[in-house]
């Protein structure tokens, strides 16, 4: 086979595949530390710090970047009570942890990922089915330890089943509900309108 | 950054990002067999299947709102679309040459070695 | 040794223990199916099995069944062809015995705890003891460990008795993607707040498992039966696996970008996603291609037909499920409507079953022949091989069907849910509600059920086929037939 080629030869498509490989990689190391140092909580406006759940959020239309992005505005202390930089990590990290222990994902979707069968999470806390901030945190804490009590199913049946959530993991997973929900998710999802717009319209 | 979709404009969206791929596997499918058995006519229809490509990648691109950077991919795309599958059939046959004598692509004297790891 | 007859001594050491791997990947099948069905239910009656087996279960099971059987399939079919690849007896084969049985009982007392237990306080000792919560990846920590051991075991194992017989192209290759699928698992094991940077490295296990290492461990498992099967010449396969690989790695490691665009990472993802997801289709058009030129060059003496039936399922499978659906709704200005909906859901079923179960199957296939003393398997089965057609035309059908029905189920969402109704909760229940999706829902269980039965004559067909059959296989007698994508079954 002497007359092959090299750019068809053997030898050739291995180097190629190891040398395609390990820059492709490299490429992405270097990426995710990038990525890894705008992410963390609070070093950029992209995933805010855990106090942010002592703000009021909502969103805004950004002309320039043409799409919604977060805003956050005067003090609104969740549970009316102002949080330390620790306490608020505390208390989200208790969500996050509630949120993957009942298993959440598995009917829900975080950031668009999940399964389908109950809606998205990402901004619940900025939901319109909560009409308006007065009662809000209530009826949050009140659904998530009664789900089938508070059932809004919306004509279809579906409910969410009682996962036996305490009153302290149903704080927490609302703090985590509420920083999520200050995330700048690039405009995910479209076109979402706070229940702050539909009053303001 | 990215301008998205329009309503209107859905169907025609996703439909075109599927012709593409759909028309880029005929027009590769097309050519390789069009080259193996010589027949010209195949020959034809994998560029017209191209042309389906290419008209698809313009729709895409329309309806995707495509600006700057997205452009360059949208022209990437229909030069790559086209000369990846010329370059996998060259692939083929190079790699495929002399393992039998009695089929095409002359470019090597073939010879029947034994096979060996 | 007789023919048509179950007996494991025409199987060698590693191929004693590929059996076991494949009888438990079968059952998990099942089980795969089993649960899909309750899910599929729950969504046309909410109320079904409500807080007894809810749909968060079903829906775990379901696809954690799935990961599992496909894995199980893979490590059976590597060890399938260890000593025949390598030229000598497996290392460490008393080692990947027990590590079979530990695995295989890890598995077990998970499927239990998701029964039973299904979720715990929210606290550490949920995610190490009973559910991590995670999506794919929801196994708890101590399991978690187990698979990496095990993992470890089978990696000792192959590079271990490569390194003791021959090295080749194509153990080189599986070599080195076994440190990759190991070595990316353990950056799915470890907890953190920030639910940005929970998935940004979730992606890193999801994406650069199913997208990348395992299209290429599918590649070597090809890349052996092929030369096995066919007679195709080593010095081509192992380029064409080098040519895939580039391929596959070239595109499918930047193309993790394309899972990057809404979960609160920098901007500068949409192009990298975008320009990666356009050259991911590139390496599913090359085995279309090289299918055509092996098809119309190559008169296949085909010894075994159900195995290459399923490897050419594999190849459009792959093609429609990976290429098709993925590149339809990949680029940013429409995954913003499609991101979230059954839209993926409908992608990851034909995908799935298109790249990685057609392929387990089709070395099924191969398994039973050996097993059942080389035993005929080519053209004039008993009974017309009516099973093996059968079971796979129900088992496409069934997915195809599903797909489709997901399909439309997501378009109507994307559009009425996201385009529309501006995502908010009433807008995700009007979706809901919608009667495109009501009936896509209805469609796909019954292409679900389809799918069942497509499953139990497959495994009715496997049990049975070469069963009295006294013919030995055809015997390829030289290699003159190369390939990577065999296309044609000829009848010798």
């Amino acid at each position: 086979m002497n007359t092959t080629p090299l750019w068809a030869s053997e030898t050739f498509w291995k180097k190629t595949a190891i040398w395609v490989t390990a820059v492709s990689f490299l490429l992405l190391i270097v990426l995710t530390f990038d990525s890894m140092a705008k992410v963390s909580a609070g070093s950029t406006a992209r995933v805010p710090a855990y106090s942010v759940i002592n703000k009021k959020i909502d969103y805004r239309l950004n002309a320039k970047l043409n799409r919604y992005v977060p805003v956050v505005e005067s003090d609104a202390p969740l549970f009316g009570k102002t949080l330390s930089d620790e306490e608020a990590e505390k208390l989200v990290t208790l969500g996050k942890k509630t949120f993957q222990a009942k298993n959440c994902i598995n009917c829900h979707t975080i950031l668009g990922n999940g399964a389908y069968y109950a809606p998205d999470l990402t901004k619940s806390w900025l939901d319109p089915n909560w009409v308006d901030e007065t009662n809000r945190e209530t009826l949050m804490l009140a659904f998530l330890q009664d789900p089938a009590g508070n059932a809004r199913s919306y004509g279809t049946g579906r409910r969410m089943p009682d996962l036996g959530i305490t009153e302290d993991e149903a704080r927490g997973l609302i703090a985590f509900l509420k920083w999520t929900a200050a995330i700048d998710t690039n405009g995910f999802p479209h076109n979402f309108k706070t229940l702050y717009a539909q009053e303001n319209q | 950054m990215i301008e998205p979709v329009a309503l209107d404009d859905f169907f025609v969206n996703v439909f075109s990002a599927a012709t593409i791929i759909l028309a880029g596997a005929s027009y590769a499918a097309l050519l390789a067999w069009g080259k193996l058995t010589r027949r010209p006519g195949f020959l034809i229809l994998a560029y017209v299947s191209y042309g389906v490509l290419a008209v698809s990648v313009w729709l895409l691109a329309e309806t995707s709102h495509f600006e700057g950077f997205w452009r360059i991919i949208a022209g990437l795309m229909l030069i790559g679309y086209f000369a990846a599958p010329q370059a996998i059939w060259r692939l083929c046959t190079v790699t495929h040459a002399g393992e039998h004598s009695e089929h095409d692509r002359p470019i090597i004297n073939q010879q029947q070695e034994g096979e060996q790891s | 040794m007789s023919v048509g007859v179950l007996d494991s001594r025409n199987l060698n050491g590693g191929q004693k223990l590929a059996v076991k791997y494949f009888i438990v990947a079968m059952v998990l099948f099942v089980a795969q199916i089993l649960f899909g069905l309750l899910a599929a239910v729950q969504f046309l009656a909410p109320g079904f099995l409500f807080e007894t087996l809810d749909f968060s279960v079903n829906r775990m099971l379901h696809i954690n069944a799935m990961i599992v059987w496909m894995l199980y399939g893979f490590i059976g079919a590597v060890y399938w062809f260890l000593e025949e690849e390598s030229g000598v007896e497996i290392v460490g084969l008393k080692l990947g015995e027990i590590a079979f049985w530990v695995l295989t009982a890890a598995v077990g007392v998970v499927v239990l705890v998701y029964l039973f237990l299904q979720i715990g306080a929210g606290d550490d000792t949920t995610r190490w003891l009973i559910n991590e919560g995670r999506e794919y990846i929801e196994a708890p920590r101590w399991a978690d460990i187990g698979i990496v051991a095990v993992m470890l075991v089978f990696f000792y194992n192959v590079a271990g008795t490569f390194s003791k017989g021959r090295w080749s192209g194509v153990s080189g290759v599986l070599t080195l993607d076994l440190v990759a699928l190991v070595g990316l698992y353990l950056a799915g094991m470890f907890y953190t707040t920030n639910v940005t940077v929970d998935h940004y490295w979730w992606w890193w296990v999801v994406h650069l498992w199913v997208e990348a290492t395992w299209e290429v461990l599918v590649g070597c498992i090809m890349a052996w039966s092929l030369m096995k099967l066919l007679g195709a010449r080593r010095k081509i396969v192992q380029t064409w696996l080098y040519i895939e690989v580039a391929l596959m790695f070239g595109s499918g490691i930047l193309g993790l970008g394309h899972h990057y665009f809404w979960i609160g990472t920098p901007e500068y993802w949409f192009p990298i996603g975008g320009f990666f997801s356009a050259l991911e289709p590139i390496p599913l058009v090359a085995m279309v291609v090289h299918s055509i030129y092996d098809a119309g060059v190559h008169k296949f003496k085909s010894t075994n037909h159900p195995a290459l039936g399923w490897v050419i399922a594999h190849t459009f499978g792959n093609f429609f499920g990976a290429g098709v659906w993925g590149f339809m709704h990949t680029l940013p200005q429409i995954n913003l409507y499609t991101h979230g909906t059954q839209w993926t859901a409908s992608h990851g079923h034909l995908s799935f079953f298109g790249a990685y179960a057609t392929i387990n199957i089709a070395f099924f296939y191969l398994a039973v022949q050996q097993w059942r003393g080389n035993v005929w398997m080519g053209a004039n089965l008993a009974d017309n091989g009516w099973k093996w057609k059968w079971s796979m035309v129900l088992l496409n059908l069934g997915v195809v069907g599903m797909t489709v029905a997901l399909l439309i189920a997501g378009y109507e969402q994307s559009f009425i849910e996201r385009a529309i109704e501006g995502s908010t909760w009433s807008g995700y229940f009007a979706a809901q509600t919608h009667p495109w999706f009501t009936q896509a829902m209805f469609w796909r269980l019954i292409f679900g059920i389809v799918t069942a039965v497509g499953l139990v004559l497959l495994i009715w067909d496997l049990a049975t086929i070469g069963a009295r059959e006294t013919r030995p296989a055809l015997v390829i007698e030289r290699p003159e037939e190369p390939g990577i994508k065999a296309a044609v079954v000829e009848t010798a």
